[in-house]
C-alpha cells in the first residue's frame, strides 16, 4: 500500500463525510418508516451500498418487487461506464480480488474523487480509492444505524439534507470542467437532465441524461 | 419475494454493474472520448436533477439558488469542492429565508 495515497483518499473523502452521514441517517429513518426492520436497513446499506438504489428500494417497496428491481436496474446501469472509466485508470498489476473490492464500493462520490485524483502526479489510484472507500463505508453504515435505531426522533430533512446533497456532485464536477469538450459536456448534461425530468421515469433520469451528454461531449474535438 | 431477498437481488444487480469492467484482471478497456467525459456528465446530471427537481418535478426554488451559488463558489474558489458546497449552502439558506 502506498501510504500517502491512502491518507490522501481519507483526507479528501472526509470533506464529503458530513452530508454523506446525514444522508445515511435519512435512509435509516425512511427505511424504518416504511416498515423495514432496523437490522435490514443496515444490511441494505452493507449489501447494496448505493444511496440512490436504497432510496428507490424503500420508496417503491409498497409498489412491489417488480417496481423496485426496474428502478434499481435503471440506477445501476450508470455504473457500467463508471466501471469502464475506473478500469482504465488501474494498472494491469492490480489483482482481481482487489478490483472486485474496488467495484463493491464504486459509488458516485469516491469515483468522482478518484477521477480527480488521477490527474495529480504520484497518486496510486487503487490505494487512494481504498482509503476513501473505507471511510465512506464506515460513515454510511454508522449513519444508517443511527437513523434506523433513532427512527422518528431525528428528522434530517429539517437541515435541508435532500436539497444540499446534489451540491456535492456539483463540487465533484467543478474540477473536471476544463477545456472546450468539458464545457460542452457540462452544458449538455444540464440540458439533458432538465429534459429527462420531463420525459423519463425518475429512476432512469440520471443514467439517461449522463449517457446522452457523454455521447454529445465525446463528439466534440478539444 | 421477502424484503431480505429483494435487498440481496438489488445488491447483486448493483454489484454486477459495478464489476462489469473491473472484474477483468488486465486493463483491456480502450481509451475513448465517451469514458473521458462520462464522469463529468454523470455529476452534472446528478446535481441538476437533484437541485432542479428535488421532489421529482421541475421547480424554481432554493435548489436553483443553491446551484447558482455553487457555480459562483466554483469560480471564486478555483473549483474546490468545499467552496462549491459552502457557497451553494449559503445561497440555499438565503433563498429559503426569502
Amino acid at each position: 500500500m502506498h501510504r500517502p495515497s491512502v491518507l490522501q483518499g481519507i483526507r479528501d473523502v472526509a470533506a464529503l463525510a458530513p452530508p454523506l452521514f446525514a444522508f445515511g441517517v435519512l435512509f435509516g429513518v425512511l427505511a424504518v418508516d416504511v416498515g423495514m426492520a432496523p437490522w435490514l436497513a443496515v444490511a441494505a446499506s452493507l449489501i447494496v451500498l448505493s444511496g440512490a438504489a436504497q432510496f428507490a428500494l424503500v420508496g417503491l417497496l409498497p409498489a412491489g418487487a417488480g417496481a423496485v428491481l426496474v428502478a434499481v436496474t435503471g440506477l445501476a446501469l450508470r455504473h457500467v461506464p463508471m466501471s469502464a472509466a475506473l478500469a482504465r485508470l488501474l494498472p494491469a498489476g492490480v489483482g482481481r480480488r482487489r478490483r472486485l473490492a474496488l467495484a463493491y464500493v464504486l459509488v458516485d462520490e469516491t469515483f468522482g474523487l478518484t477521477v480527480i485524483a488521477a490527474r495529480r502526479p504520484g497518486v496510486v489510484i487503487a490505494d487512494y480509492k481504498t482509503g476513501a472507500d473505507v471511510v465512506l463505508v464506515v460513515n454510511w453504515l454508522i449513519g444508517t444505524t443511527l437513523g434506523a435505531v433513532l427512527g422518528r426522533l431525528v428528522d434530517p430533512t429539517r437541515f435541508g439534507v435532500g436539497e444540499l446533497f446534489p451540491l456535492m456532485f456539483l463540487g465533484l464536477a467543478a474540477p473536471l470542467v476544463r477545456g472546450r469538450r468539458a464545457w460542452i459536456t457540462a452544458v449538455a448534461a444540464a440540458v439533458a437532465a432538465v429534459a429527462a425530468v420531463t420525459v423519463l421515469p425518475e429512476a432512469w433520469r440520471v443514467t439517461g441524461a449522463a449517457v446522452a451528454a457523454a455521447l454529445v461531449g465525446s463528439r466534440v474535438r478539444e | 419475494m421477502s424484503e431480505l431477498s429483494l435487498v440481496v437481488v438489488a445488491g447483486l444487480i448493483t454489484f454486477a454493474s459495478r464489476a462489469s469492467y473491473l472484474w477483468r484482471r488486465s486493463s483491456t478497456v480502450p481509451a475513448s472520448p465517451f469514458l473521458e467525459v462520462f464522469p463529468l456528465a454523470l455529476f452534472v446530471s446528478l446535481a441538476t436533477v437533484g437541485l432542479a427537481a428535488p421532489d421529482g418535478t421541475l421547480e424554481v426554488g432554493p435548489g436553483i439558488a443553491a446551484g447558482i451559488g455553487g457555480i459562483l463558489g466554483a469560480v471564486l474558489g478555483r473549483r474546490r469542492i468545499l467552496w462549491v458546497i459552502g457557497a451553494g449552502a449559503a445561497a440555499f439558506a438565503v433563498a429559503r429565508l426569502v
